[in-house]
């Protein structure tokens, strides 16, 4: 729904995941997904080979033929003199540039057109109508219906696509270039001739608006609009569509928008293929005939912001595992002479995997699966971004080291062989950008669309080659700089919040998805409500009877009988110890899901008895109390209990339903029965170990529980039966053994 | 109705003379089994270089689910004259691009670069054959980083487990292990791979003998033979690998039928996953244009009848094998994710009556001219970058016998008629032969 995917001449993308996941793009995220993705390399920060030791040699000798084989990587054969791919240009007689970049190896052509009417010339408050419209171009016109378009270009292999970004909006036709007529004609048809029936007017709304409501669940999509409307302030690149403002588009405003928009004046047409430019010329011709005219000025596309400082918009995601950081700032216009001390600055500072931040952030602290950087280029003034996905733990620090990697690249000048090889690595990326006729004209569409210098493409790479060190050090000065910056963080604010908020860079607003201003006090009650979901795996489990001993500093003090159980539907676990006098029954009741049900304990301690009956319905506990912490006083319990909830009881015996790996880690919130109090709790796997207990020696999952008063190490078996082994309180002289 | 005889027309072109020039090939094998391919193409001043290993999950034992994506991250921590992370930084530096991926039947390794650095690509695919750097902390680093590919690809994102995961289900664990269980193998598989585990791997599958090495575009072809035989020529023959464990999975076993929560998902989904024949089996042409004509473009079937007409869905969309052809048992998936007006249950019943249709009525002559002129135009633009160009050969040599078959690949396509596509249709995409996933959101457990 932003800017039309124009790609930067010279990045690279294929090492990326991809940014979304609607559906829609499900087959390209596949082919990446069982991807280790070259992203998966760990550098060595050492130069020295540590890692030349162990070698795993196909034969335990080297065979005599292979003693060619050289130790070192073969030096680059010559560089071949590379131009530019060919291409012509022409202006047809409505006005509409023509670019024909003719390659006849392959049976195929696409074609392009641009149109200078994108997002920022929506009327107010009919953000999104651009993208409406165009969407709405392909859904009948001319004598076809929308069926009829899809469907005629589809029979010859070819496909057709519209959509509007920022600045322009686009139509797109390919296919076999025998189907070149038939291409043409609806290129012509769904420019000049579209009937948007009010039928399809409102498929598109609903498609816009369950397409909004997808990007709510996408940290990506989340973060990338926090950002844009933060960075662009009153600025028409911060207008995105809003499920209100989709909602109170007409049909007539989009007639009336086509109408004073979609003209032939300054509209660019890229044609790429098996096809020259005379055939192209006269197809396109008869195409457009009866199209003409000229849109009205450029609107008045508003200011940026004038800020001081940098300022922080915390997106709250309940439950969320990751936060997604994005840091960026405004950058300038797109024929702006610092643009070529920008691409290297930038490629240095997160252009892929050798870039500082990924080396940083993954490779030396472990933090994130990827963190990159990258320039957006616009009509107007274009932005720069950072990103990385982190653990939610690490989130102030990822936050924090990503601000320091901007601040090195404005004050540190980069050394000479950094620079060199920077340099080289994309002046030697360019061909990959330029392998298909298509890229070719995507090069060369934008290069005219942006209004830069005729020769750009020809001297791309020498201008890049050129780049000095103090250029790049005033370039990132002025794209990393502080007034103004933005710093969007999509995570569990519950989590994120309170270490965040110590260090960050500017002040914190706090919103949620929909992008609703919220209060700190908002935070942790959304977040008990919504809550995660439960981890537990009842499939882990199997009714047992379980015996063990509570032994203090080698002496038994005491025993416990652990019973599981299934009755019909529900698990049951019986809770029997007798400790140091004290004697102690707890019956918990939980569903086939191991959601907790209800709570009974029957005691006696110091002479007094103890007695707790609460139930859970529907997320809510309710029930009495009485136990050493009311004084033996029977209280009212009444709380709210999350899915993901478990009750302190029974954490010991369900710790072995949590799908336990190594490394793994889990946030649990911890339901006391005595008090109805809720307390997260940390729940990690430190090893895999062997432990003895009275039962035998296991390989076991040692799992420390943190959060609560008493931090406890339970140790679990590794492989199924899943049963816990032994617990000891951290800094106590007690341990409970698996007798049997 | 002149518009439509002009389409005929056009079809009928189409049909009829559009094809990509032969593709010249020039294939060989060294005398230590490795087998090479060589497609010169100077239209750009890129070369790529593609490795398939005949090992993907298929060749997994149980409790190893998972292992060969994670040995492929460790063919990227180094080998005998390459620094862990070396080999990246090189192409990086050289301005090229790499990735690797691993899916059922295959693990593949490939390199695009400009035309002077195939020399470069070539060394570190041979150090990395010869002699991989196989250590516990390199398997410790890629097992957690695979750990976190696994939360960030599979758990994290909305409708991926149903795809990366669930579909696996189809495939009966006894009956056919290699296709029962991801790719992505699970956590607790995982961490209990061993460095042994690594380097039998690499010992049994590893081997020049069971790989296949495709150089594709800017290179002269004497250059190119004699640095494959200087850098690759001097490695060992490896013993001949295990045969793989029966898969005798039947069809037809009743339908299943499973309701799951997508927690990351915001609008309800369903998964029809049906049981599909091997991809070298001669109902697959069929099936595959059938999968085109239910899901390819805005004029395929479920996209018109669920999509439009019935304005329940965002999208519904068909994979036939999500992570690539198999030479044994497939999967024929429609996922439909809702727009928000429908419901798992009623999103199931629309798909149903869709399946329903064609296995009752078949499907027209334009919509099977269409999937083939579509099959055609895929097959063209395969063709436009070196690496895909690379891709096509090696398909073609794996699932085809033979480089050359990628020139007549279409035809087995244009043999499919309407009977083969109705016939297809009441054999596999029957109820009792399918699995149904209802995904629902937490919002509405």
């Amino acid at each position: 729904m932003n800017t039309p995917p124009v790609r930067y001449p010279g990045r690279r993308t294929i090492a990326r995941r991809p940014r979304t996941t609607t559906i829609l793009q499900l087959s390209a995220v596949l082919l990446l997904t069982a991807c280790a993705s070259s992203s998966q390399t760990r550098v060595a920060d050492d130069p020295a080979p540590a890692q030349q030791v162990q070698p795993a040699p196909r034969a335990a000798a080297a065979p005599a033929a292979d003693t060619g084989f050289p130790s070192s990587p073969p030096p680059a054969a010559p560089v071949q003199p590379a131009e530019f791919p060919p291409f012509q240009e022409a202006t047809l007689s409505n006005g509409v540039r023509l670019v024909v970049v003719e390659n006849e190896t392959l049976p195929i052509i696409s074609l392009n057109l641009a149109l200078p009417a994108g997002g920022v010339y929506a009327p107010e408050g009919k953000e999104g109508l651009p993208s409406m419209l165009a969407a709405l171009l392909t859904k009948g016109a001319g004598e076809r219906s929308a069926e009829q378009i899809a469907e005629d270009i589809e029979s010859v292999g070819g496909s057709i696509t519209a959509g509007a970004g920022s600045d322009f909006l686009t139509v797109g036709v390919g296919g076999l270039s025998s189907a070149a007529p038939l291409a043409f004609e609806l290129m012509g048809d769904v420019i000049a001739r579209a009937t948007l029936p009010e039928s399809e007017v409102e498929l598109q709304r609903q498609q816009m608006l369950s397409g909004l409501r997808l990007q709510q669940g996408q940290p990506d999509a989340l973060a990338q609009r926090a950002f844009l409307t933060t960075l662009y302030g009153d600025h028409m690149y911060a207008r995105l569509s809003t499920p209100e403002s989709v909602e109170g588009i007409t049909r007539a405003e989009l007639v009336s928008f086509r109408d004073r928009y979609l003209k032939p004046e300054g509209a660019l047409l890229v044609v790429a293929g098996d096809l020259t430019l005379a055939e192209a010329q006269r197809l396109a011709e008869n195409a457009f005939r009866g199209w003409t005219g000229a849109p009205p000025a450029t609107p008045d596309v508003g200011t940026l912001p004038d800020r001081d400082n940098p300022v922080v918009v915390l997106v709250h995601r309940p439950g969320s595992v990751q936060s997604t950081i994005l840091i960026g700032n405004t950058t300038f216009q797109p024929n702006d002479p610092r643009h070529y001390a920008s691409v290297v600055a930038n490629e240095i500072l997160g252009g892929g995997s050798q870039g500082r931040l990924f080396q940083i952030l993954r490779e030396q602290k472990g933090w994130t699966y990827g963190a990159y950087s990258s320039l957006s280029r616009r009509s107007g003034v274009g932005y720069f971004a950072a990103q990385a996905e982190v653990r939610t733990e690490v989130t102030d620090s990822a936050a924090t080291e990503m601000l320091q990697q901007l601040v090195r690249l404005r004050t540190e000048p980069v050394q000479a062989d950094e620079l060199s090889l920077t340099k080289s690595t994309l002046v030697g990326r360019f061909p990959l950008t330029i392998q298909t006729a298509s890229q070719v004209a995507g090069a060369v569409r934008d290069a005219r669309l942006y209004n830069l210098p005729g020769d750009y493409l020809q001297t791309y790479r020498t201008r890049l080659a050129a780049v000095t060190a103090p250029q790049l050090m005033n370039a990132a000065e002025h794209f990393t700089r502080g007034e103004g910056a933005v710093m969007v963080v999509v995570g569990d604010a519950s989590k994120v919040y309170p270490s965040l908020s110590q260090g960050a860079p500017g002040p914190i607003t706090i919103i949620n998805a929909e992008g609703d201003t919220l209060q700190p006090s908002d935070i942790a009650e959304s977040a008990a409500a919504a809550g995660a979901p439960s981890l537990l795996d009842a499939s882990r489990l199997r009714a047992s009877r379980d015996s063990f001993n509570v032994v203090v500093q080698g002496t038994p003090f005491g025993a416990m009988v652990r019973d599981l159980r299934q009755e019909g539907n529900e698990w049951v676990l019986t809770d029997s110890s007798s400790i140091a006098g004290a004697r102690q029954v707890t019956v918990v009741r939980l569903g086939s899901d191991l959601s907790l049900r209800s709570v009974t304990q029957r005691g006696s301690m110091q002479g007094r008895d103890m007695k707790v009956n609460v139930t859970v319905t529907n997320g809510t506990a309710s029930g009495t109390a009485a136990t050493p912490l009311s004084q033996f006083e029977e209280r009212q319990v009444n709380a709210t209990v999350p899915a993901a909830a478990i009750d302190d009881n029974s954490l010991p015996t369900l710790i072995a339903a949590l799908p336990l790996a190594p490394g793994a880690t889990f946030q649990i919130p911890i339901f006391s029965a005595s008090t109805g109090g809720i307390t997260p709790h940390t729940v990690t796997v430190e090893a895999t170990e062997e432990v003895t207990v009275p039962a035998g020696t296991f390989n076991a999952y040692r799992v420390s529980v943190a959060g609560g008063q008493a931090p406890t190490t339970i140790w679990v078996s590794a492989q199924a039966p899943y049963r816990t082994l032994k617990l000891a309180p951290v800094g106590a002289p007690l341990e409970i053994v698996l007798v049997k | 109705m002149p518009r439509l005889f002009l389409l005929l027309a056009l079809s009928a072109t189409v049909a009829g003379a559009q094809s990509p020039a032969p593709m010249a090939l020039d294939s060989y094998q060294l005398p230590n089994g490795l087998n090479v391919v060589l497609a010169e193409d100077h239209s750009a001043q890129v070369v790529a270089v593609d490795i398939w290993y005949d090992v993907g999950s298929r060749n997994e034992r149980p409790g190893r689910t998972g292992f060969a994506h994670l040995f492929e991250h460790m063919m990227f921590m180094g080998s005998g004259n390459v620094k862990t992370g070396d080999h990246m930084a090189l192409i990086d530096a050289a301005g090229g691009s790499l990735n690797a991926s691993t899916a059922e039947d295959r693990t593949n390794y490939y390199e695009t670069l400009p035309s002077n650095r195939l020399n470069l690509a070539l060394w570190l695919e041979a150090d990395r054959m010869r002699s991989l750097n196989v250590t516990d902390e390199n398997l410790d680093i890629q097992r957690n980083a695979v750990q976190e590919e696994r939360r960030l690809r599979v758990d994290n994102p909305p409708y991926l487990k149903l795809v990366f995961e669930y579909q696996y289900a189809v495939a009966d664990t006894t009956a056919c292990f290699p296709y029962a269980h991801s790719v992505i193998g699970s956590m607790e598989d995982l961490g209990a791979a061993s460095l042994d585990d690594v380097q039998q791997f690499f010992n049994t599958y590893y081997a020049p003998n069971n790989a296949t090495l495709v150089i594709t575009g800017d290179f002269n072809p004497d250059e190119a033979r004699s640095l494959v035989q200087q850098y690759f020529g001097g490695i060992p023959r490896g013993p001949a690998p295990p045969p793989l464990a029966a898969c005798n999975q039947p069809y037809n076993t009743g339908q299943v039928r499973r309701t799951v929560t997508d927690v990351n998902a915001t609008l309800p989904a369903v998964q029809h996953v049906y049981r599909a024949p091997a991809t070298t089996s001669e109902d697959f042409p069929a099936l595959e244009l059938l999968a085109s004509v239910l899901g390819d473009g805005q004029s395929s079937r479920l996209n018109r009848a669920i999509v439009r007409e019935a304005r329940a869905a965002s999208a519904s969309q068909v994979l036939l094998n999500a992570l690539g052809p198999r030479r044994g048992p497939g999967t024929f998936t429609i996922l439909t994710v809702s727009n928000g007006q429908a419901n798992a249950d009623s999103l199931d019943k629309l798909v149903a009556t869709q399946i329903a249709r064609v296995v009752s009525e078949g499907i027209t002559p334009a919509e099977l001219e269409k999937a083939q002129n579509m099959k055609r135009a895929q097959l063209i633009y395969e063709r436009q970058t070196a690496f895909s160009r690379a891709e096509a050969i090696q398909r073609n040599i794996m699932f085809s016998g033979s480089p050359q078959a990628i020139n007549n690949e279409i035809d087995a396509y244009l043999a499919v008629t309407l009977a083969d596509i109705q016939r297809v249709a009441g054999k596999y995409l029957v109820p009792d032969n399918s699995f149904v996933f209802l995904a629902t959101t937490e919002s509405a457990q």
